[in-house]
């Protein structure tokens, strides 16, 4: 399990919580409300089949809030975008756009209460890598709920 | 052995055919009896000298549904997870689920979980399984809780919420957990003492059964909205239809299968928890898991910030009514009385609003009826918690001539 060995390892070093260094975070507002939008749309007919129509997953498919954003929290952005691109949806991995990705990728940043802001998210797996997935506050978070 | 007479099937062979196309409105048709089979139960001893306890419980009902919401109290994050009405059991994975999740998004290494019934116990093991450290803090264990004090079957919308202060949002987040939950407990199936086991559960008549139909009584004008606190049964959310293609739902007996002394049965699969087995279930795990248990009685929420823990899920089921000083928690009183366990007798009945149900941990004896029918408003705002023999023994009288040996021989 890759992404486990790095939740641990991310788990044993929090004071690099928030170390981008030539970077930026995503609580800076890396996406913006069309492409979350879009990424709405897009979700419900490519996803929510599996993941919910409200993100909550079931007993065996998870859901995609909550423990979802702790496992690929304090991570490179890319990291999310290069999973989805590689093995989502599940029936046919490889077949989202670039483009289509990154709205998915918007949206469910916006799901998680990670603000909006005024550029898009570039579809560039390079671009993403200097993108910070930096866990919003619990005053945030709960305000967002 | 109680048994559907065969003999019994040519005579009513006429009214058969009558009465199964009434049936037919309320229930799927019954389906040909294989050849020669018919129903052989073994009688349920229903008497008094079988009761050897009787349990009176506080279901805490919001109006608005279980309370999920979270709050800080000083530097502590405070999750809620409690008011699960009479659904408790029922929703405990689900709900640990979607408290847990919020509990998740900041970070936590090690959690409290205040309250040791069902919702907190089920809370901890499922935090120990996403990885967390975990401390119940509880005045009770569970087996001294009000839950060990209910019946324990799959009920998940059991006097849940009210349908308008809840809100439409509320059926989606209650589907998901009723069907997380229902998943969760199908793994417990088959284990060693039968912690969740499925049986059939008859339900009798004397006349064809009839869904029935509750309408708003016209001459009730306040609700809950201008009374706080629900005036009648269509108050109540009714969310079972959500999760019919999963839930066996109810099939019509033909005459010469009921092994009852009633012309009228319907047979469904029910699905319940044995209290004593489910619980150590739990213990075990939580122990084996390195999870502590401290005894403790909290007298107000700031008490939460002491502990060392930064994150605690809240469970403290009725007692939050007083405790964070909730005043939408409402009272609904409920009984239960407990026979013997009679484990060659494996299954549960229904006749006039009682219940009766054999499971491993006794013979529950429920007492719904009332007259007028009260439907979910029985009980509702009544806090009174000691045991009222009576309502047992009438239970019994009610339900015992169904078992009478004239059925037998008939
Ligand atoms: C008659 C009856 C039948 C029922 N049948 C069913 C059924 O068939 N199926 C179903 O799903 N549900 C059923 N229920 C509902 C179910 O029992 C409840 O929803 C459930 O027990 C609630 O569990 P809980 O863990 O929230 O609360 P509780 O079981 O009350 O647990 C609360 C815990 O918090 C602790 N606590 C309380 N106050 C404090 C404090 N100040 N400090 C520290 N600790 C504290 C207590 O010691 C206890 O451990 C029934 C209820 C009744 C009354
Ligand atoms: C056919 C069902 C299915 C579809 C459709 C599907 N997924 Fe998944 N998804 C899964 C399963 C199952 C997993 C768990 C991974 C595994 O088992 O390999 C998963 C995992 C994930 C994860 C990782 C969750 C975590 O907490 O680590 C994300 C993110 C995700 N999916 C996003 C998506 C997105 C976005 C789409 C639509 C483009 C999508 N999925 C479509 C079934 C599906």
């Amino acid at each position: 399990m890759v992404r486990h060995a790095r939740f641990v390892a991310i788990l044993a070093a929090p004071l690099l919580l928030g170390a981008s260094p030539s970077g930026t975070s995503t609580l800076k507002g890396v996406y913006t409300e069309d492409q979350a939008q879009a990424g709405a749309q897009l979700y419900a007919t490519r996803c929510a089949m599996c993941h919910g129509r409200l993100l909550e997953g079931t007993f065996e498919t998870p859901g995609l809030q909550n423990r979802f954003i702790v496992n690929w929290s304090k991570a490179p952005l890319s990291e999310l975008y290069d999973y989805l691109g590689r093995a989502m949806p599940q029936f046919a991995p490889g077949s989202l756009k670039p483009d289509e990705n990154a709205k998915i990728v918007a949206y469910l940043l916006k799901a998680n209460a990670q603000p909006a802001g005024a550029k898009p998210l570039p579809a560039d797996t390079a671009a993403l890598k200097r993108i910070l997935l930096e866990p919003v506050s619990a005053k945030a978070a709960l305000k967002a709920k | 052995m109680l048994r559907g007479s065969l003999g019994a099937a040519a005579l009513v062979g006429l009214q058969a055919c009558a009465s199964a196309t009434k049936l037919a409105q309320t229930s799927a048709a019954p389906p040909p009896p294989l050849p020669g089979k018919s129903i052989s139960l073994v009688p349920l001893r229903v008497s008094l000298d079988q009761l050897i306890d009787l349990k009176c419980c506080l279901r805490p009902l919001r109006a608005a549904g279980p309370n999920l919401g979270t709050e800080m109290v000083r530097d502590t994050l405070v999750v809620h997870n409690y008011g699960h009405g009479g659904s408790g059991w029922s929703l405990s994975w689900g709900s640990a689920d979607v408290a847990l999740g919020k509990a998740l998004t900041v970070f936590p290494k090690e959690i409290a979980v205040i309250g040791c019934g069902i919702i907190g116990l089920t809370t901890a093991v499922l935090a120990q399984q996403y990885g967390l450290k975990v401390t119940i803090y509880s005045r009770d264990p569970i087996q001294r809780s009000r839950s060990f004090r209910a019946s324990g079957s799959f009920t998940p919308s059991s006097r849940i919420a009210l349908a308008e202060p809840a809100g439409p949002a509320f059926g989606d987040l209650w589907e998901q957990m009723a069907r997380f939950s229902w998943k969760a407990f199908r793994t417990c199936l088959g284990l060693p003492g039968k912690p969740v086991e499925f049986t059939e559960s008859y339900g009798l008549s004397d006349t064809p059964p009839q869904r029935r139909v509750w309408t708003p009584d016209p001459a009730i004008t306040d609700s809950y909205a201008t009374k706080g606190t629900p005036l009648q049964h269509t108050e109540f959310a009714h969310l079972d239809e959500r999760i019919r293609d999963i839930v066996p739902q109810s099939v019509a007996l033909a005459p010469e299968e009921i092994p009852f002394n009633v012309p009228y049965a319907t047979r469904t699969s029910q699905m319940h928890f044995n209290f004593s087995s489910y619980a150590h279930m739990l213990q075990s795990e939580f122990f084996g898991r390195g999870g502590q248990y401290v005894m403790r009685d909290f007298a107000t929420p700031a008490q939460f910030a002491d502990l060392k823990e930064k994150v605690v899920i809240h469970c403290t089921g009725y007692a939050a009514r007083d405790l964070i000083n909730d005043q939408t928690v409402i009272p609904v009183r409920g009984q239960t009385g407990w026979l013997v366990p009679q484990p060659e007798a494996n299954y549960g009945v229904r006749y006039k609003n009682v219940s009766v149900l054999s499971k491993a941990d006794g013979v529950v004896v429920q007492n719904n009826s009332s007259t007028p029918e009260l439907g979910d408003m029985l009980g509702v705002g009544n806090s009174m918690e000691l045991v009222n023999r009576a309502d047992t023994e009438a239970a019994l009288k009610i339900i015992a001539p169904v078992f009478a040996p004239a059925a037998r021989q008939a």
